[in-house]
């Protein structure tokens, strides 16, 4: 009766821990597979680049465009024009645009379209006994098939930043536009507001997004069990523990970046 | 001779359990004559609360064809996932030719799989790459080898299984009895010494059951002949799981019964069809009377 009680309360916890410990294990034992020769993952590492680059370009405009457009760019107009400072609409997407929203909608596309497509690729090939097969062949899983994935999905989710932030903007500048305001205002406050800090911060906080997502996604493949609907329930997870695990690294990193460059804080007239 | 050929005193029974529970297991090892390429010594394992092997101690002759017999979800194919490594025990130890397997550096582990060769259940050919390239690719990780004398060994092997004529079939495109004997091939192109089959009959019609059980036997010969010619220091030990006791009265040299994580038997078949033990009798003649029941 106790025990069971026990296990009640404390299975969920201690599998919660083992499951985050076993990440930051696999993290490790990548970043080594990384480095160390040789490097036989070249030709996997552009197919996945190519593969996610295919799947999440159109995803990524249509979300980022849709995304600028209403949240920081209507409802922040809606809100400034009542002050008359329409104008200052592009200063806020330096903080909207560039600090927050373009990285999250960047990461949240990269983990729901080619962090699932890897899941269940992996969840697939586990349940198959492929990568049992490719471990008694001699080959690390590891090396061949995570730090490819790792690697191409760290550098897709760093450049759709830029690619982001750049539609985020436009959807600011059709805010602008359906306010019937000229854009000039809306391009002075940016320019007046941008910095490269905030720009590299957003460029090596998705990079690192691409890192949480691709090793959430690896491992939730690695060991799916339980035939078709263990790989359903692993792709269900790797979305839930990436999301999670983006929103928590995204308010770390943040702030350690505004505490170590207090003058990003202040915004310029 | 191996520790496991060595008749010791009877073991008592594994944490838990009681002596009648386990009163059919004799713990005879019948000599086989030959060193175990593989040896499992008094070893556990258990996946939460169910503990699938209980103080397991099993050897695989070398030189022989093995069988690892025993009822549904007795562990066997538990057994073939410690012996490359996949599984690691809760206790006790696997020695492959010698060597601890549980305690080799991962760098050494991958060397030590190049010393087998493993047909999966289904086979587990890589999705994306037809049977062709399924067969080339450990010579492809593993060897200097030039494409033509990939292509000369792959086509041998593939004739060998009868699917000289499939290599650029897709996996999906291939049948159950042929996308097993594409992973036996594929299992076989670096000549390994140790050759494992996890229930290579599940899914086949008694026929081909009947045809991949020659070709078993057929290779193994074929493979000791090369061994015995190249003077190789180790002999090719195949080892097959299965419950299928037809192909097991076929092609096994030797037999180790398995049940409930412990060899009840083991010895070369013709003394395992012969034993006394009336667990062994049922389960090698696949009666319904007798110690093993439903539950």
């Amino acid at each position: 009766m106790i025990r069971a009680v026990a296990d009640r309360a404390f299975l969920p916890t201690k599998s919660l821990l083992e499951n985050v410990g076993n990440m930051v294990i696999l993290t490790g034992r990548t970043l080594i597979s990384a480095v160390r020769p040789p490097y036989s993952y070249g030709g996997e590492f552009a197919g996945q680049f190519m593969f996610a680059l295919r799947l999440c370009w159109f995803p990524l405009l249509i979300s980022t465009v849709a995304f600028g457009y209403e949240a920081p760019g209507l409802q922040a107009a809606n809100f400034l024009t009542l002050f008359g400072a329409l104008d200052r609409l592009g200063g806020f997407f330096v903080l909207a645009s560039i600090r927050e929203f373009a990285p999250f909608v960047d990461a949240i596309v990269l983990a729901g379209v080619a962090g699932t497509a890897i899941t269940a690729d992996l969840g697939a090939r586990k349940i198959r006994e492929e990568l049992d097969a490719l471990q008694v062949l001699g080959v690390d899983p590891v090396k061949s098939l995570v730090v490819p994935r790792f690697l191409a999905l760290m550098l897709v989710t760093g450049l759709f930043d830029i690619y982001a932030l750049l539609f985020g903007i436009f959807g600011g500048i059709l805010a602008t536009l359906v306010n019937h305001a000229p854009i000039g205002p809306f391009f002075i406050t940016l320019f007046n507001n941008a910095d490269t800090i905030n720009l590299w911060g957003s460029v090596l906080k998705t990079t690192l997004f691409g890192a949480i997502i691709a090793i959430v996604c690896c491992y939730k493949g690695m060991t799916a069990s339980g035939g078709a609907e263990g790989v359903g329930r692993a792709v269900n997870q790797a979305v839930v523990i990436a999301f999670l695990g983006i929103f928590a690294f995204n308010y770390a990193f943040t702030q350690t970046l505004l505490a170590t460059h207090p003058e990003v804080v202040t915004i310029p007239k | 001779m191996s520790v496991v050929d060595e008749q010791q005193s009877r073991p008592a029974p594994p944490p838990g359990a009681s002596e009648e529970e386990y009163k059919w297991h004799t713990y005879t090892q019948y000599p086989s004559g030959r060193p175990d390429a593989v040896e499992f010594i008094d070893m556990y394992k258990g996946f939460g609360r169910n503990k699938i092997l209980r103080g397991l101690n099993m050897g695989l002759p070398e030189g022989m064809v093995s069988m690892i017999l025993g009822p549904s979800g007795t562990g066997k194919s538990v057994c073939i996932k410690h012996m490359v490594g996949l599984l690691y025990p809760d206790d006790g130890d696997v020695l492959v030719h010698g060597e601890s397997v549980p305690n080799m550096p991962d760098d050494d582990l991958f060397d030590m799989r190049k010393k087998f060769g493993l047909l999966f259940q289904d086979g587990a050919l890589f999705g994306s790459m037809n049977v062709f390239d399924n067969t080339s690719f450990p010579l492809r990780q593993h060897t200097e080898k030039s494409e033509d004398e990939i292509e000369d060994i792959v086509t041998r092997r593939l004739n060998e299984v009868g699917l000289g004529s499939h290599g650029d079939k897709l996996p999906n495109e291939l049948s159950g009895g042929m996308r097993k004997r594409a992973g036996f091939a594929r299992a076989l192109v670096l000549e390994p010494d140790i050759v494992l089959f996890d229930e290579p009959d599940s899914g086949l019609d008694p026929v081909r059951t009947a045809l991949l059980g020659e070709l078993i036997l057929e290779i193994h010969r074929d493979m000791m002949d090369d061994a015995k010619e190249k003077q190789k220091e180790h002999l090719p030990t195949f080892s097959v799981i299965t419950h299928d006791i037809m192909s097991a009265r076929r092609v096994a040299d030797y037999i180790n019964v398995l049940w409930k994580g412990r060899i009840v038997e083991a010895g070369p078949a013709e003394d395992m069809l012969n034993s006394d033990n009336p667990f062994i009798r049922q389960f090698l003649s696949g009666e319904s009377q007798g110690p093993l029941t439903m539950d």
